[in-house]
């Protein structure tokens, strides 16, 4: 199909788009709608969860250094964050394979780190607003003010965040998914790559951009809904 | 600087002159391939051992090095080179083309970078040449990593833009072309080195990861992405744990370029 040129391709492409025919994967021989209907819950059950193992544990982990603020403590968190920063992806799913663990896993570990170094710088800028000192001055639990003097104010960015997060999920889903042959879109779409299907990864990444759009207008409707609840 | 900054830059500066030595450091070339001894474990002959193929571990992983070294920071100089003059001119000229530079930004950061590079690799042909796939590999992350770099700096010329010095300079009549390269660019120049710095260690990460996919830099060129495909075979790796120093070695680097990374107010 390429030999018409890219930009007749990319005509015919959304022609047919906009009728709802997504073609046919020259690799694979089959309708690329019906690959995507497999493919896109198995991706998008292990994104959910792991994005949701990789909060919960960012957040507690991030939290718990501000009650405690020890050096040990930010030290070791650093060291290890940057650790996990520091390899890439692919190799977690390496791992993951050796180790038997499994697929969301292995995406929360890439996530993890990246969330836990912005919830934290957050937090403790959060922290060190004026209004929260305050607060701490009037003698308010600490529970307190985390509820009503600092999450007022981290909101709106930790919900663009959430959005954000989506995004890096996929992209750690095509190496993880790829190397622990689990039969999602990241995994559709390297091979897609390695047998030069264009039909079917224009598709897929047209989906996933989808999913992105979803994901962040939802994070930016959920930001602003929350900032207009608290004026 | 603090001591580990330090630290960490000595061991950028050590890992670099190893890779300019390579050539007179290797026991062997790459690609030889010694078939009596695959699989062999540290000697005085292969320092790490051998490879499945039975080619020298230590010299594939000297030659990687200098693979991935030159191209990470090559592709990020050339996507920095992107984000400073398409950022520049769109926080200065501002209008139109701002906002369309800031459209195609948001468009493509909307989008995993894994599966843009993934979709670009796919239209290009995959049996090239060991030194072709280096080349694709660079082109594909300079052209398609500045992003994140053009919003930062649009941001601080748009700030840089309503500056005094240049409605000075803009009443004593230069000429725009002028102002920019005078006026804005000097200004912005600590934000293009912080952005060159950051893209480094991430182009490293991407080049592996492509690389491991069979995507990135082929054989027998050897670069990290390629040395950490023999990771996949865990059987030899725990038989010849020296096996895990490219692993290694491929995490100290990124750490330390994270580490020695200018402060954080320059880069956000």
């Amino acid at each position: 199909m390429l030999q018409e040129g890219l930009g007749s391709y990319y005509f015919h492409y959304l022609s047919a788009l906009a009728h709802g025919d997504f073609g046919e994967s020259d690799s694979l021989k089959r309708p690329v709608r019906e690959l995507l209907r497999q493919r896109l819950p198995v991706t998008g059950n292990s994104v959910v969860r792991g994005l949701g193992v990789a909060w919960l544990v960012a957040a507690l982990v991030a939290s718990a250094g501000l009650a405690s603020r020890g050096w040990l403590y930010e030290a070791s968190n650093t060291a290890f964050s940057s650790l996990l920063l520091s390899l890439p992806s692919a190799v977690v799913a390496m791992l993951a394979v050796h180790l038997r663990i499994p697929v969301f896993c292995a995406i929360s570990v890439v996530v993890f780190p990246r969330l836990h170094r912005y919830i934290r710088s957050l937090l403790v800028r959060s922290y060190d607003q004026p209004h929260v000192l305050a607060a701490r001055a009037r003698g308010l639990g600490s529970g307190a003010i985390l509820r009503r003097h600092v999450l007022p104010v981290a909101a709106p960015p930790l919900l663009a965040l959430v959005g954000v997060s989506f995004a890096i999920a996929f992209g750690a889903a095509i190496p993880i998914e790829a190397l622990c042959d689990s039969p999602g879109l990241g995994q559709l779409a390297w091979q897609a790559a390695l047998s030069r299907d264009l039909p079917l990864i224009v598709n897929v990444t047209f989906v996933v951009c989808l999913v992105m759009l979803a994901a962040n207008s939802l994070a930016d409707l959920a930001g602003r809904a929350f900032t207009g609840s608290t004026q | 600087m603090s001591p580990l900054q330090k630290m960490a830059a000595i061991i950028l500066c050590v890992t670099f002159v190893l890779m300019v030595l390579a050539t007179i450091l290797v026991p062997a070339p790459y690609d030889r391939q010694f078939r009596d001894v695959p699989n062999a474990g540290p000697s005085t002959a292969h320092p790490l051992g051998t490879d499945g193929l039975g080619r020298d571990s230590l010299s594939r992983l000297l030659y990687g090095t200098r693979v991935s070294l030159l191209l990470a920071p090559a592709a990020a100089l050339l996507s920095t080179l992107v984000a400073a003059l398409l950022g520049s001119a769109a926080g200065f000229l501002g209008g139109w083309f701002e906002r369309v530079v800031l459209a195609v930004t948001d468009l493509s950061l909307a989008l995993p970078w894994l599966f843009l590079l993934l979709t670009v690799r796919a239209m290009l042909p995959l049996d090239v040449p060991p030194m072709v796939s280096v080349i694709i590999a660079f082109l594909m992350m300079g052209l398609l990593g500045w992003q994140a770099s053009v919003r930062v700096i649009c941001a601080a010329a748009r700030g840089v833009k309503d500056s005094d010095f240049l409605l000075l300079a803009r009443s004593s009549g230069c000429k725009p072309a002028r102002l920019l390269l005078r006026h804005v660019v000097p200004n912005l120049r600590p934000l293009f080195y912080a952005q060159f710095w950051i893209s480094i260690p991430l182009f490293i990460l991407t080049e592996a990861n492509l690389s491991i996919l069979g995507l990135g830099v082929m054989e027998p060129m050897p670069s990290w992405g390629n040395l950490l495909r023999g990771f996949e075979d865990f059987p030899a790796v725990a038989a010849n744990p020296l096996r895990l120093v490219p692993l290694i070695l491929l995490v100290i680097v990124v750490m330390c370029f994270q580490l020695v990374l200018p402060s954080q107010e320059v880069t956000q």
